[in-house]
Formats: C-alpha cells, structure tokens, sequence
C-alpha cells in the first residue's frame, strides 16, 4: 500500500533534484490529473450525450457518432465515461482528505503524547493494517449496505492508518528536536506545539502520500463498483461500467474505455505523488539510480 | 517315441489351451465397461440455495439433483410432454384422476446398498409436503401411502392429471428415508422446524441418500458443485463421466470458456453472445424459446407499501412499460409476454392479447393515484443472469420507462440470495423477477393466483379477487385441453386486468455444447440431463 511509498531507500545523485514540473513524469501526471479534473468539473459542458438516456442503437461499436460506442441500453459510453470522473475523481479527493485528517490526528497525538495514547493508537493501526485492504473494505462495505457513500467510508476506514503511521514517525522524530522541546519548555501548550512547530514539518510527506493514495483510492473505489458494492445502477462510474461491461466481452468498448479512464487517472496520481515526493524530500525515491 | 510323442502332444494341448483362455480372458478384459475418464463441465449462472432435493427448488439444483436421486417419472432429452417412467414397473390413475397406483421397480437400491421401497417414497413425499419448503406446493392436497412393500398411492383431493408431470420434479426424488432419519431428517407432520438433515444433504457425507449414477463430492452455492459415479448404481446406463463439474460462471466468462474446452456445457449465453459462435466448429449452437417469464410485481399488501397497493399506480405501471424496448434488452429471439403462462405452453395467450404501451393512459392512472413525487424502489437480483439477460440491465431499462411517464423509480440491487429471501417472505414492494416452470403444465401457473405461493409473496392473499380465483378453482378440476386452454386464456386476461403482475419477456435459450458430448441438448425441466449426457 501506500506506506510502502515511504520506505526510505538510499540514493546517491549527482547533484540537486530538479523541480517537479521539469520532470517528464511528473508532466504527465500532471497534465493528465488536471485533465480529468476539468473533465469531472465541466461534465456537464464536455458530454456529448445525457449519461443516463437511453435513446440510441444499443451496442453501437465505436464511430463518429459516438467515439467510445453505446453500451447495451444504448447509452453514449463517453458520456458515461465523462460523468464518471464526476464520481470517482471527487469522492477520492474527499475520502482521501478525510483518512489524512483522521489518520494525521490520531498518528499526531500518538507521537506527541506517546505512552498508552500511542500504545492504543499503533495497536488499532496494526489491526487495520493486518486485513488486505480490499477484503476489509469489501467487509465494511457490505456491513453498512451498497452504495457510493458507504464503499468511500469503508475506504477511508481502510486508508487512515497509513496517515497515522508516517505522521507518528516524524513527529517522534521532530518532537525530540531542540527548537520543540524549547518551546514545551517555555511552557507551550500541547495544541500549539503540534499546529505550529510540528505541523509543518509533517504536511510535506502526508501531502506527498496524499497523492499517492488518490490512484489507491481510485482504484479501490472502482474495485469496489465493480464488485456491486459501491456506485449502483443506473449511475455512471467506471468500477461498474467495467463490471457492465465484462457481461458483454462481445461488445468490448463497453469495458475497455472506463477502464482506460481508470488507468489513466490512476497512473496520473501516482506519477505526480512520485514526482512529488521527489521534490519534497530528495533523500527518499523509488529512483532507478541507487546501487 | 510314442510316450515322448505323447508327452509333447500333451503339453502342446495344454499350451493352446492356455493360450485360448488367454485370449479369451484379454479380449472380455477388452470388452468389459472402461471406468469412465472424462469430466463433464457445466457451466451455469448460479441459483442454488441447497442440494436437499425436498427443500430444492432452483434450477441449478435441478442439475445437481438430477444426477443424484431418481424420481418416478423423467424426460427424454428436451421432451417435456410426455414422462417417461423411471423408478417405475407400471401404474394407473383413477378414471377421476385423483387416485394414482405407483408399483415401483424391485431392483432399485440406493448408493449404500439399501434397497429402494415404498416406505422411501412415502418418507420423501411426505418430507416434501411437511418441510413447508418452497417446493411443497408440488403435491398440495395430496395424500400419500404405501401399500405393501413396492405400491405407492397418492390420492389428490382434486383431479390432478398432472401429476405423472409433477412426478418428474427433482424436488420428489426419492431419498433413503432410513439413513436421512439417521441424519436427522423427518417426514412428520412439523418437520419444517424439526428437519435437520439439510447440512447432511449439502455435505459429501450424504452419499447413501439417493439412488441415481451420481454422488454428491463437493458443495458449494458460489463456486462449484462435483459429482462423481455411483459405483453401485442400479440402472443399465451407469455414470459417463469421472466427474461432473457444476460451475459458477457468468455469461461472458461461459462463452470463453466453450469456445476452448472439451466435454463442455454453457447453459446462460444470450442470444446476441450466441450469435459470436455460430461459426465455431467445435461447438453445437441451440436456441428456442425460453420457458422463463420475467415479470414485474406491485405488492398488494398495505404494510409493506404505501404506493404498489394503489390500482391506479398499478395500472399505471401497465401502460407505462415500453414492451418493446424491454423485450430488446434480451436480444434476438426474445418476445413478449403477453401473460405469465408461456409461449409454448396450454393456455398461453396469443400475441395479439399482449398489453401496449399507452403513456397518456399511464400519467392518467399516475395522476389518479395520487403518489405525487413519493419515489418507489425497483428491487432485483443484480448479480443474476438468466439467458443472458442480466437483471440489472433489465432493471434499468424498466427504470427508465417508468421515468419516462412520470414515476420515480430507485434501483435497488442485491444479492441473490438476500432478494430472494426478501422476496419470498412478501417482503418487497416492487419487483422484477422471473418463473420458470416446476411442469409443463399450465396447473403450475395457479401459483400466481390470490392465496397461492407467489400470489402470496405479492400480497395478494386468498379472497382478494374472487373472479379469478373462482375461475382457478375451474381450471384445477377441468381436464379437457380445449377448455382448459379457455379458462387459462381468461385467466391471464384477469390477470392483466387487475393482478399485481406485469409480465414482461420470455428470452432466447441459448443452449452451447462442445461436439465431442452426445445426448446435451437443454431440458427446461433439469436444465441438463446429466443422467443421458455423455462422450462421443
């Protein structure tokens, strides 16, 4: 999972890292993550087609009339595929933010007050972190009944202690250095330590890792879509336009394009996370360079 | 020289004779029946809640049921008219057609050696009948006995000329009452709670309890179901396979999966997936009209709706479908249904008496029934495909019609299992579901009327509507075709009028084999016949 993102590996460069935006990858992923981000903004604008009318030849194959086809009920499939950003693309934003809030504060606390808080705390994180993340959130999911908001739940359930992990570790390591215990010295409350001396040094990576779990969250929430546990019918999401379409492998737009938009999202969030992350700490990259 | 002659003479004859028993031994050695070798595989959409064939009443467990146990009649290949004789020598049906004589055969054991008995099929029937099951409602106001050790009587409180059709149901395969009572099973009045032999059945641990080619290895509702040869089997055609495999296979993936494997069944291909293969020349391709009937329901009970109970919004949904549209979703060779009773059975209405879609008489009925913008959820099985029609496409386009005249509609999928729960205990408001014949015979079909079982999971209890009920109780007691089928037709059309039904296709069936397989033609009744299906 995401975490893996952090595992330290040493790299000797050259000289210094050159800014994020002079990366080709993170080019891309920037580019294609903005892409889809005004493609979920102007839906609206952008889709040739209503994504939910039925009003055209079912199973029309790709053409001018219609670039990805029409699935089997004759809906436009790039409208669907358009609006379907609308879905997947928020919601990973949202419960992406959210398992950061959730996971910063509880990983916060942990590091600052250490003792039991942190004893409770890490022991839930090893819980969550000893079910793979698709069973518990496929679990959690079918607990609290199908449906989008309750799969975006079941993922936040499964995605903040990532966030409680990293922010524990580096404000262990910032709460034993001087400027802090100075000002705990001082006589500086617990809330202002952790907002203003703390904070700071943390949001860097949490963003970085942010980033990255955008394409997990994706990923997640179209997997479970898929499996009939988020997004229903007849709404417009790529998990189950995917699912829809491995019913008809005869037609194979109907499940090739969201899959594609899948992909692509995706592989955007993780290049821009890794790019990022480059840029924020230089020390740490998957990079291709270390011996 | 004589002695010597006479010596060698001997053992020359000794030699010949050993070589002709020899002989003779290899070549009965090469004559003797070859343990089978071959796995047959079955791929299949599953709708299966138990393999306990009194408690049995979904199609996949008619696969299942019919390699395992033997009923008194069966079918020969996709014959559905006339039942052929199975555990029987002979019997006779009263001149009234209430009393049936069953004399069954006296070479019939089960798996373990027991032999088969009149006793068995009493325990079975009267299992059947007290479980309170699904599929009790086969032999309702029937009576059973055994007279002596290989008669059965069944005595039915109204003529029933169906029954030698009733008798081929996988759901009357007879069971060794001694080892099901030793597992916890019962046939007595009250067995609905105290039965507790369903584990046992569902378990490899239940060979012994049927007396067909087949024993039941492995058991499972979501992936797979095995069965291997009956070493013991009574009958002369023993079991053709090694295995037979019973998979779970969505449509798509079964259309894969019989374009490149050998001894191979897809029984769930659409129409529009059949038509990907007809050039394939490894396979057979057969489609005809499917017995299944999808059909939409308004529960009639005011506890569990507020708005399905309304006849103007029941009316409403009526005319508000766009049949054609709908019939489309199943691809070539789908039709409309104009009542519940199929095409191809007695009884069933002609084409012309199908309901039209009439919107302006729909957003009347809707404005009549004064629901305003209160949104009713359609609910289905969305992990279920039937002919290769999947439930929720079905579901979406119903949704979109309904729309289209004014109603708001949710969708509301789920499992299987979970709709079908809710939908037998009456529970569901609004519906899509489907029948499929238990015989073929428009008898089954009551099932519909007020009181009776589906009638029932509608809300739709006995008296609701004395016209057609009293026009049901006709049927049950009329035997000539020619006025059954007028009772039928009149029975529908009341129906149509003023149930809480909405019938809407009957789909292709598709039926795919690999060539290498002989006798796998589609049995509306068992699905497959694994009994007749074997290796060319």
């Amino acid at each position: 999972m995401s975490t893996l993102a952090f595992r330290m590996r040493a790299r000797r460069r050259g000289g210094t890292t050159r800014p994020a935006w002079r990366q080709p990858l993170a080019v891309a992923g920037g580019v294609i993550a903005i892409a889809w981000l005004v493609v979920a903004i102007f839906a609206p604008f952008i889709a040739p087609h209503d994504p939910l009318a039925q009003t055209f030849t079912p199973a029309q194959s790709p053409s001018g009339a219609h670039l990805f086809g029409t699935d089997e009920l004759g809906r436009d499939v790039l409208s669907r595929v358009i609006y379907g950003a609308r879905v997947s693309v928020p919601i990973a934003l949202l419960l992406v933010s959210l398992a950061a809030l959730i996971g910063g504060l509880v990983g916060g606390l942990a590091g600052y007050f250490r003792g039991i808080v942190d004893g409770i705390s890490m022991r839930t994180v090893d819980l969550v972190f000893a079910f793979p993340p698709i069973i518990l959130a496929m679990v959690v999911a079918a607990v609290l009944g199908r449906g989008l908001r309750n799969a975006a739940l079941a993922i936040v359930v499964v995605a903040w202690p990532s966030y409680a992990r990293v922010v524990r570790g580096l404000v262990l390591s910032v709460g034993d250095t001087e400027y802090v215990e100075s000002a705990r010295l001082l006589g500086a409350s617990a809330r202002r330590t952790l907002f203003r001396d703390v904070l700071p040094n943390v949001a860097g990576p949490v963003f970085v890792l942010a980033t990255l779990d955008l394409a997990n969250a994706i990923l997640l929430l179209s997997g479970l879509s898929f499996l009939g546990l988020g997004a229903q019918p007849p709404q417009a999401e790529w998990g189950s336009m995917v699912a829809n379409g491995a019913q008809y492998f005869q037609w194979w737009w109907m499940g090739t394009f969201p899959g594609l938009a899948i992909f692509t999202a995706v592989l955007a969030f993780n290049f821009l996370g890794d790019s990022l992350r480059d840029f924020f700490d230089p020390q740490t990259s998957w990079g291709g360079d270390e011996r | 020289m004589n002695r010597f002659r006479t010596r060698w003479g001997a053992r020359a004859a000794l030699a010949a004779v050993a070589l002709v028993v020899a002989a003779v031994a290899a070549s009965g050695a090469m004559t003797a029946p070859s343990a089978p070798t071959a796995t047959l595989v079955i791929d299949r959409s599953f709708e299966i809640k138990t393999a306990d064939p009194q408690r049995a009443f979904e199609p996949t467990a008619a696969i299942v049921d019919r390699g395992i146990y033997d009923t008194f009649f069966t079918y020969r290949g996709g014959d559905l008219a006339h039942p052929v004789p199975q555990l029987i020598q002979s019997w006779k049906a009263s001149k009234d057609a209430k009393t049936f004589t069953f004399n069954l055969r006296r070479n019939v054991h089960f798996a373990d050696g027991t032999r088969l008995t009149a006793a068995d099929a009493v325990f079975s029937f009267r299992r059947l009948i007290n479980l309170k099951g699904n599929p009790s409602f086969l032999l309702d106001g029937i009576t059973v006995s055994a007279r002596g050790k290989y008669t059965v009587v069944l005595r039915s409180k109204a003529p029933n000329a169906a029954l030698p059709s009733i008798l081929t149901n996988t759901s009357l395969g007879v069971v060794n009452s001694k080892l099901v009572r030793k597992h916890g099973g019962t046939s007595a009045v009250g067995a609905d709670t105290k039965d507790k032999a369903e584990k046992w059945f569902n378990s490899s641990s239940s060979r012994g309890a049927g007396s067909g080619p087949y024993l039941l290895q492995r058991y499972s509702t979501t992936s797979q179901i095995t069965l291997v040869p009956n070493p013991r089997y009574w009958g002369s055609k023993k079991a053709a396979f090694k295995t037979v495999v019973v998979r779970n296979m969505i449509a798509p993936t079964q259309l894969i999966n019989i374009q490149r494997g050998s001894h191979e069944v897809a029984i769930d291909l659409s129409a529009d997936q059949a038509q990907t293969i007809r050039g394939n020349k490894r396979v057979n391709v057969r489609t005809r009209p499917s017995t299944w009937t999808f059909w939409l329901f308004a529960n009639n009970n005011p506890d569990v709706s507020s708005i399905t109970p309304n006849k103007h919004f029941q009316a409403a949904v009526r005319y508000a479908l766009d049949y054609k549209s709908i019939v489309s979703v199943a691809g070539p060779g789908a039709i409309q249904a104009p009542g519940i009773i199929p095409s191809m059975f007695l009884g069933a209405l002609p084409r012309k008496d199908a309901i039209k879609q009439n919107l302006a008489k729909a957003r009347t009925e809707l404005a009549a029934s004064g629901i305003g913008s209160r949104t009713i959820t359609l609910e289905f099985p969305s992990d279920l495909t039937i002919n290769g029609v999947p439930f929720a496409s079905l579901a979406q386009r119903v949704q979109a019609n309904l729309q289209a005249a004014g109603f708001h509609v949710d969708l509301g999928g789920a499992t299987v299992g979970t709709w079908l729960q809710k939908y037998r205990d009456g529970k569901m408001a609004f519906g899509l579901s489907l029948w499929g014949p238990d015989y073929p015979d428009p008898l089954d079909y009551l099932a519909f009327m007020p009181g009776e079982l589906v009638g029932v999971r509608a809300g739709w209890p006995a008296g609701s509507d004395p016209p057609i009920e009293k026009l049901a109780a006709k049927a049950r007691i009329t035997s000539k075709a020619s006025a059954r089928l007028t009772i039928y037709r009149q029975i529908q059309r009341r129906l149509n009028a003023v149930g809480p039904f909405f019938p809407l296709l009957q789909p292709t069936q598709v039926f795919v084999a690999t060539k290498d397989l002989k006798n796998a033609v589609f049995n509306a009744q068992y699905q497959v016949d694994v009994t007749q299906v074997a290796p060319r």
